[in-house]
């Protein structure tokens, strides 16, 4: 018996995760994103890429770049917008880490979260075809046609109408998947999706996408009454998936047997968030601690950048990340919190959203959302166990049930 | 809690901690702004310290200072010699100033220098530690320390330690804040600048500390006179919310917010530099454990608590 999980990715925690930001460009203008900066003028020179490569190469040893494996992440705005400058920057990638005979070289990953647009492009089609083994890519599509058109709209001007982009990219969904079989997708809830997430996902498990993952905006978006609605949706997809014996194959991320638990403050206090552990670089050739420490990333603060291709990395500004812990930046009422275990947060809207230039301050925005997914996920275990039991299946689930993995940003 | 007020009465006012001095012009606080703050002290009941330019205050000005108990903090240089003779505290700024002043042995002073200029100047230290009651030495570019230099540094305690012992040995207890300090503390005494200690500046407005003032264009300003000090996020300042500093034993740290920011951009997050001095100053009080008896500073393995607090 058998119930599927999601996965938690190549070398999850294992690896160095170093983003490329290669334009803040994007044919799209999605409702919710969080990059308020996008721009067509701010794209990487091939000159910045191959400087921060050597600079990160350069320092094999150093403590920053010393892990097992890594991932090179590739975002955007959308990211195959510069397949050319990609491919270039992937093939020095390679060249470089055999000839310093880098470890890294063993264990690499070129990464990407697409909006699928031009994936069937040819030199997208060519660049996956070279690198296919060492490839990871995501396209999101946010579920049903009406759904996905209501955020993930054209970029148009004055006059023009709005334009959804479900048909562009749902014909990619079969080439895709028929490339990298068993391949999540990632779906990104704000207020106005919250009546159709359940037929959104039931939607995409339809397109041969057995993996949904999908998270509440951290922004600050929710109405009175949003919470109840969304707690609503899930137990009718609870029920959708458990009635329809669907849990065996397809995987929904709102759903895990460890959330909504109170958390230990001495061994549940680790951060949950990597940002300070991975690095990004921009068309500058700037360095952020993650994307979300950009400029175009960030409503109300100051960039936090912690050094250039030039000067190098600034240590003293990736201290805070380093030791920052669940406790010190959560408010009392996160750490009373009986239900707090999977209550995420994203450390960049932590320092976005904060009375101070701080990113030890905790953004509670999502609280209520978490709770009401506490409730529906609630039901969605007790109903299945109870089901699993009726059905004489509940003590081999228990026995082969996969360990617990740990979460992270 | 706060527990001291600092006024700053002018923009040129001296500076005592590492931050730098504003230069131009001077400007008083009005004395409308002096008198509200000298009443919000006393109806918050916080003591008050004054911090002083070189040239002499309008005489109103020392009458309305004269109306609550306080502390002065003026320049060695000042020209308010009257002023200069009951200062609490005196401050040195640069090596320079030491040839000319004439030392009151029952004042606390302040010696502002460049860390070479201290790496360098062993003798007029010890020289000072001869004159005074209490002297706390200042390095005003905290920022340029490099690992290269914590050899030099040990050193240089080291061999102010035996000043120090000498001092002891002939029956003066000077209190020297790199050496002394940590033997006499039994817990962390930091500045505790925004928990303990706000600032008000000559614009009637409340700072964590007259360093911020200089950067009152980030934003750092936490009030003003009409409502009153208003910090935001202010567990930040406190030490359990420090998760470097709450592990640590350096108790003689100035923990400095304003260094803190200027480094890590957070307020409760030490830089490399501040952690790695105050961790020579530490080991190399152990060598005057023989004057302090019952007192222990344990032998440890880093000088850095960041490389054990990340883990």
């Amino acid at each position: 018996m058998e119930i599927k999980e999601t996965d938690n990715g190549w070398q999850e925690g294992m690896a160095k995760s170093i983003t490329f930001i290669v334009t803040k460009d994007c044919q799209l203008a999605c409702k919710y994103c969080y990059l308020v900066g996008k721009n067509e003028k701010e794209r990487m020179s091939w000159e910045t890429a191959k400087a921060a490569i050597d600079y990160i190469l350069d320092r094999e040893h150093d403590e920053m770049f010393d892990t097992e494996s890594v991932i090179f992440d590739f975002i955007g705005g959308e990211p195959f917008l510069e397949i050319e400058l990609i491919d270039r920057i992937c093939d020095y990638l390679k060249v470089q880490m055999f000839s310093r005979n880098h470890h890294w070289f063993n264990s690499y990953r070129f990464s990407f979260s697409t909006n699928g647009i031009n994936y069937d492009s040819e030199p997208v089609q060519r660049f996956i075809g070279k690198n296919i083994g060492h490839l990871s890519i995501g396209i999101t599509i946010d579920g049903t046609r009406r759904k996905h058109d209501l955020n993930r709209v054209w970029k148009h001007s004055n006059g023009e109408a709005e334009r959804g982009s479900y048909d562009d990219v749902v014909r990619n969904i079969p080439l895709w998947l028929n490339q990298f079989p068993g391949s999540s997708t990632k779906v990104t809830i704000s207020s106005a999706d919250i009546p159709y997430i359940c037929e959104s996902v039931l939607h995409l498990y339809s397109l041969g996408i057995h993996e949904v993952n999908i998270n509440c905006v951290f922004e600050n978006v929710w109405n009175e009454g949003d919470d109840i609605a969304f707690e609503q949706q899930l137990m009718q997809l609870a029920d959708t998936i458990i009635d329809g014996d669907l849990y065996r194959d397809y995987a929904c991320s709102f759903f895990s047997e460890h959330i909504g638990k109170p958390l230990d403050p001495v061994n549940d206090n680790q951060n949950w968030c990597g940002a300070g552990r991975m690095l990004s670089i921009d068309s500058a050739g700037n360095f952020y601690p993650c994307t979300r420490f950009a400029q175009y990333s960030l409503r109300s603060k100051k960039a936090w950048m912690i050094g250039n291709i030039h000067d190098g990395i600034d240590k003293n500004r990736l201290r805070p990340f380093l030791t920052l812990d669940r406790l010190t930046q959560s408010p009392r009422e996160c750490i009373d919190c009986e239900v707090a275990s999977g209550c995420a947060w994203c450390q960049g809207e932590n320092y976005d959203a904060a009375d101070t230039p701080t990113i030890y301050q905790r953004a509670t925005a999502i609280c209520k959302m978490h709770k009401a997914r506490v409730r529906a996920n609630n039901y969605y275990w007790n109903k299945l166990y109870r089901k699993l039991e009726l059905e004489g299946n509940r003590e081999e689930y228990e026995k082969n049930k996969p360990a617990r993995k740990p979460e992270t940003c | 809690m706060i527990k001291y007020l600092i006024i700053q009465v002018d923009d040129t006012s001296v500076s005592y901690c590492h931050y730098p001095a504003l230069t131009g012009k001077p400007r008083l606080i009005s004395l409308d702004d002096l008198r509200a703050g000298i009443l919000w002290a006393m109806k918050e009941n916080v003591t008050v310290q004054f911090v002083y330019p070189s040239y002499r205050l309008p005489d109103e000005y020392h009458r309305v200072i004269e109306s609550i108990d306080h502390a002065d903090i003026v320049p060695a240089g000042c020209e308010d010699t009257g002023l200069l003779d009951k200062a609490d505290v005196i401050v040195l700024d640069g090596m320079s100033r030491i040839a000319s002043h004439t030392f009151r042995s029952n004042a606390a002073y302040v010696l502002r220098t460049s860390k070479e200029d201290l790496l360098t100047g062993r003798d007029a230290v010890a020289y000072l530690l001869d004159r005074v009651m209490r002297l706390n030495v200042v390095i005003t570019d905290v920022e340029t320390f490099t690992d290269d230099d914590t050899e030099r540094y040990g050193k240089l305690l080291g061999s102010l330690a035996e000043a120090v012992a000498e001092q002891y040995a002939a029956g003066r207890n000077v209190q020297f804040n790199l050496l002394t300090d940590r033997l006499m503390l039994d817990r962390m005494n930091n500045c505790n600048a925004g928990w303990e200690t706000i600032a008000l500046a000559p614009d009637g407005r409340f700072y964590p500390c007259p360093a911020f003032y200089g950067d009152a264009d980030k934003g750092y300003n936490i009030g003003d006179l009409h409502l009153g000090p208003d910090i935001k996020n202010p567990q930040l300042y406190r030490l359990d919310h420090a998760p470097i500093c709450r592990r640590c034993d350096a108790w003689q740290c100035r923990r400095c917010t304003w260094l803190n920011c200027r480094l890590t951009l957070e307020v409760n997050t030490p830089g490399h530099q501040q952690c790695i001095m105050t961790h020579v100053e530490r080991n190399a009080s152990r060598r005057l454990l023989p004057l302090f008896p019952g007192t222990e500073i344990p032998e440890i393995g880093y000088l850095d608590p960041f490389d054990i607090a990340k883990n």
